[in-house]
């Protein structure tokens, strides 16, 4: 599903925001991506929907290589992939169907395929009777599970979420969660990245570790807090 | 991506900021009346310039006895001259009232004729310089004519002034058409601006360069339509308030350069040139990638 071999990514000659890293999620993982602030979560992410291109090595996600996608292919790209941001990235004149059923109009679905898929993905998140109210009429979380609705419209086979749980409270939070657990069973690979250790250690996933740019693998068992079990770096790929 | 996306999000971006696309509007308007004033009083110019295509060379005033084409007709076997017309005593006192309409009420009294009838000789264009002080000095000697005045060279001064006129108004309306245009690329940038991170959620979500920007372009362009629109009416009103003021108080220079609004050709290309503008002015904003 998603490979990464070597990559770094460098902004400047001595900002390094990436370190070498390698790394492969296969299809239908639940992967969580975390370290301090700084840590080049955000980057890796970036990375991964071609918001920046690699440094150096090469990042392949379902079999294509990313990193030499012409900018002409980046937006098709991008439609496959799901994107949750932590300040949700809704656009505040367009109603939560408009939001959620953009990229379908600009390709020009008939409207009544784009009501049905967008009525369909935000009774998936509790928000179909909202579908003609704006953004800011609804509250944080709101907000978060139309911006998930919007990112798996498309059916992705890739999620990404960067700090989805950052600007709400933990019972939200929670249901967050619940959310992407739901998706993921579903088939979706997801990769979230949160410094939030009380919600992984809940979740009991995969962890990703970064710190000053290197990756580290670590496992936490679910519901013990304190037994945290390091793996060595192994390179991988 | 359908034409009914772009019309919608054009629509959708007008809605969302209607204020600043009402400045947008009014700034555009501002930045094509001054060019437009600048067309409308050298079209006028042109007109008179066509009117004076054939200008007097020699004024012969004749007695009021004389008989005019007896006179004219002397006068017209010279190779120098191109054409004489006559102008009656009642065709000069029409003359009088239409240049001077307040003045009219002070002669309408008298009995006799006020002015005597006249020749005007326009000049052959092979005619070489100094033929209308030659042509009024034989003129002066023919029965029945009571005086001769060369108007050659005021004619040429006149033709040469309203020659540089029209160039210097052509010259600055270019400058200023230059500068409304990027006048309207700042307001579409203001409007624009608005719209940055909404345009970056776009690019993140999948859309392509050509999706994000047809709505803006299509936006801008309808806005400086609109601008060139209020801009014509502008100017339009100008025309109007102007002529109804110089009909009540006749200016006898501003008069002349005020007779007629634009052509409907040359008034659709204010219009256009807001919605040409526009465009421009969107292409130059987004930019490659903005």
């Amino acid at each position: 599903m998603i490979q990464l071999f070597r990559v770094s990514k460098d902004y400047g000659r001595f900002r390094h925001a990436l370190a070498d890293v390698s790394c492969t999620i296969d299809r239908g993982e639940f992967v969580f991506l975390t370290g301090p602030s700084g840590a080049g979560k955000s980057t890796f992410l970036k990375l991964l929907f071609r918001e920046e291109s690699p440094s150096t090595g090469q990042i392949v996600v379902n079999g294509r290589n990313i990193g030499v996608l012409p900018p002409s292919q980046i937006p098709y790209f991008r439609r496959t992939v799901g994107v949750v941001f932590q300040d949700f990235k809704l656009i505040g004149r367009k109603t939560v169907f408009e939001n959620v059923a953009f990229v379908q109009n600009v390709l020009g679905l008939p409207r009544a395929e784009q009501k049905r898929r967008a009525y369909h993905v935000l009774k998936r998140v509790g928000l179909h009777h909202q579908m003609n109210a704006l953004p800011e009429e609804l509250s944080g979380g709101e907000q978060q599970r139309v911006a998930i609705a919007r990112a798996i419209v498309n059916e992705p086979t890739l999620l990404l979420a960067d700090e989805p749980t950052g600007n709400l409270d933990p019972a939200l939070s929670e249901e967050i969660m619940r959310l992407f657990a739901e998706i993921n069973i579903r088939g979706t690979t997801v990769l979230v990245a949160t410094h939030d250790i009380e919600l992984i250690r809940r979740m009991g996933k995969r962890v990703l570790t970064l710190d000053r740019g290197h990756l580290r693998e670590r496992e936490m068992a679910r519901e013990a807090p304190g037994l945290v079990r390091e793996v060595p770096f192994l390179p991988l790929g | 991506m359908k034409p009914r996306y772009v019309v919608g999000e054009a629509l959708s971006i007008a809605r969302s900021g209607r204020r600043q696309t009402a400045m947008a509007v009014l700034l555009i308007a501002l930045a094509l009346y001054v060019p437009g004033l600048l067309v409308l009083i050298s079209r006028n110019l042109a007109r008179l310039a066509a009117s004076e295509a054939e200008p007097v060379g020699v004024v012969v005033t004749l007695a009021p006895t004389a008989d005019p084409h007896a006179v004219a007709d002397r006068l017209a076997t010279d190779r120098r001259i191109a054409k004489v017309r006559i102008v009656s005593s009642a065709a000069a006192l029409e003359r009088f009232r239409s240049a001077y309409p307040d003045l009219a009420a002070a002669i309408s009294g008298l009995e006799e004729a006020p002015f005597p009838p006249s020749l005007e000789v326009m000049l052959a264009a092979s005619a070489p310089v100094g033929s209308g002080r030659a042509i009024a000095g034989a003129a002066r000697a023919l029965p029945g004519v009571d005086s001769a005045e060369s108007e050659e060279d005021f004619g040429r001064r006149f033709h040469d002034a309203v020659k540089l006129l029209r160039g210097a108004g052509i010259f600055l309306g270019a400058v200023l058409s230059i500068a409304a245009v990027l006048s309207v690329a700042s307001a579409v940038r203001l409007a624009l601006d608005l719209h940055r991170e909404e345009i970056e959620i776009m690019r993140l979500m999948g859309a392509t360069e050509a999706a994000i920007r047809a709505p803006f372009w299509l936006y801008a362009s309808a806005e400086g339509l609109a601008g060139g629109g209020v801009a014509l009416f502008l100017l339009y009103a100008t025309y109007r308030t102007a002529a109804a003021w110089l009909a009540r108080d006749p200016h006898p220079v501003i008069a002349v350069l005020w007779v007629r609004f634009l052509d409907l050709p040359t008034a659709l290309l204010v219009p256009l040139a807001g919605l040409v503008a526009g465009f421009v002015g969107s292409v130059l904003s987004l930019g490659r990638r903005d």
